[in-house]
């Protein structure tokens, strides 16, 4: 540091010169070590707050959702409350919203795509994969054999009315226009959002 | 007839918090005062706090008995308003022969407070200096950058200029400040000391970020960097007691993997006396353990330079 002359006196004559913390320069460095060695038995954790959107339905509330290591190491949610900065909900949610947490620790949640066969009496896990392929065989049999290109009048009308698509309500923009784009081209009319259930 | 005018945002009991919570100054540092001296009865650093508690007296005395401050000029805040600038021109205030007689009353008042030999001495020094030495140290409190090597005299320096800060402060009309930029006082330009997550009325759960100069709280995004503006790469780290495995701190650090600094977040919706400064002079130990981290200190607090 570039002091000039008068600033050097005044360093001198205010016991100043040696970098040190606020305490140790104004003499409460005995109890500043008593605090260093104090927390020397305390350790730091690391717990993370995150924003994101209410899944349950339409209003799409902010949330945040508070997190930290269990005991395994591995990340779990502690606390979700509403997002105070959202313009949506200002902090506020429903009891839905507001039982979040124990939604998403539920021992019984979803977590990898079922399938309950014809007939059977309970669901079986199935891969990614094949549920996919699944769904198209079976949306692509259903269309070809139901799809009506014009009504009795002969007026096209290109319409599916024998599939229907549930939404979600967490979605970007983006997502919900990939998501009516795709669905209605394939002439679908049974399209809801899960904002209403 | 009354002229209130209408809120129907208020209907939902969801009202928007306001910008910045002006301080009172002559309560603020009375209050601060008796959270220094609560936190003085079980700390290991009760020397120190108590010492700060005394100072703060001496800054409630101040504000309340120094001959009021003039407003800010209407015409500066609307210019400030205009350029998104803060109405507190802190360059100007270097000068000012108001925050000069608010810091020989401070010195003066703050000689009747026990202290250690080291800090009388900085005392006496301050009481001696020349005026080109004033300029200096009142310059450096107001740019918020102390060096590290003449924290005591900085620290009684940074108290009288905390005084007069908050009170020009006091004058402004809050309604009238607009944001200036994230971890920007929009008053006067400082940088925060820390922050609160309030749980007022109206409020609630919102984060207001506590100027180290002039005392006012201003509304800030939560899981925002202060120092950086970045919402990406925020996390948190609390103090753990070892024993217990109790992680309900009270006093989180907020980090940023952007910037690579973090500052203290208080949860005053959980514990409504949290005093942004006196706290974040009692949770010294999370600084402590912060310093073995990646992360560098950008809460500013002239009582805790060093850390």
């Amino acid at each position: 540091m570039n002091i000039d002359l008068s600033r050097r006196g005044f360093l001198k004559l205010a016991g100043a010169g040696v970098a040190a913390t606020s305490l140790g320069a104004l003499g409460f460095g005995e109890a500043e070590a008593a605090e260093l060695a104090h927390v020397r038995d305390f350790k730091l954790v690391a717990t993370t707050e995150t924003r994101n959107t209410c899944p349950y339905c339409s209003v799409a509330c902010g949330i945040i959702i508070y997190a930290k290591p269990g005991d395994d190491g591995k990340r779990r949610v502690t606390h979700i409350e509403g997002d105070a900065d959202h313009p949506v909900n200002r902090g506020t949610l429903c009891p839905k919203g507001a039982a979040l947490k124990d939604f998403v620790n539920a021992e019984n949640r979803l977590t990898q795509p079922m399938i309950r066969k014809p007939g059977a009496t309970a669901f079986e896990p199935i891969t990614w994969e094949d549920a996919l392929d699944r769904i198209a065989r079976a949306l692509k049999d259903d269309r070809d054999a139901n799809f009506l290109q014009t009504n009795e009048a002969g007026v096209p009308v290109n319409r599916w009315t024998t599939t229907g698509f549930l939404a979600a309500s967490a979605t970007t923009n983006e997502t919900a226009y990939l998501t009516y784009k795709v669905v209605r081209s394939m002439g679908i009319v049974g399209f809801d959002n899960q904002a209403r259930v | 007839m009354t002229d209130i005018q209408p809120q129907p945002d208020m209907i939902g009991g969801v009202p928007t918090p306001p910008l910045a919570v002006l301080p009172r100054p002559e309560r603020l540092f009375r209050m601060r005062a008796e959270r220094f001296e609560f936190l003085a009865q079980t700390a290991t650093l009760a020397p120190y706090l108590t010492f700060l508690a005394a100072l703060c007296r001496v800054q409630a005395g101040l504000a309340a008995a120094l001959p009021a401050v003039a407003p800010v000029d209407s015409a500066v805040v609307d210019r400030a308003r205009t350029a998104a600038m803060p109405p507190i021109d802190r360059d100007a205030l270097v000068d000012d022969p108001l925050l000069g007689a608010t810091l020989d009353a401070l010195l003066a008042e703050a000689r009747a407070i026990d202290m250690p030999a080291p800090a009388r001495l900085a005392l006496d020094a301050l009481q001696a200096a020349t005026t080109e030495d004033r300029r200096w140290l009142i310059g450096n409190v107001l740019d918020d950058s102390i060096p590290a090597d003449s924290a005591a005299p900085h620290l009684f320096v940074a108290a009288a200029v905390q005084v007069h800060l908050a009170r020009l402060a006091a004058t402004l009309d809050a309604g009238r400040l607009v944001p200036i930029r994230t971890g920007v006082c929009p008053c006067c330009g400082g940088k925060p000391a820390a922050s609160v997550v309030t749980g007022v009325m109206g409020a609630e759960g919102a984060r207001y970020a506590a100027c180290a100069g002039c005392q006012t709280l201003w509304n800030e995004v939560r899981l925002t960097c202060l120092a950086c503006g970045t919402t990406k790469g925020i996390g948190f780290r609390a103090v753990e007691d070892a024993a217990t495995g109790n992680t309900g701190a009270q006093i989180k650090a907020e980090t940023c993997d952007g910037c690579g600094s973090w500052v203290k977040q208080m949860d005053q919706h959980k514990n409504p006396t949290l005093d942004p400064v006196a706290d974040d002079v009692a949770s010294l130990g999370l600084d402590a353990l912060m310093k073995g981290e990646k992360w560098r200190r950008a809460g500013f607090d002239p009582f805790l330079i060093g850390y």
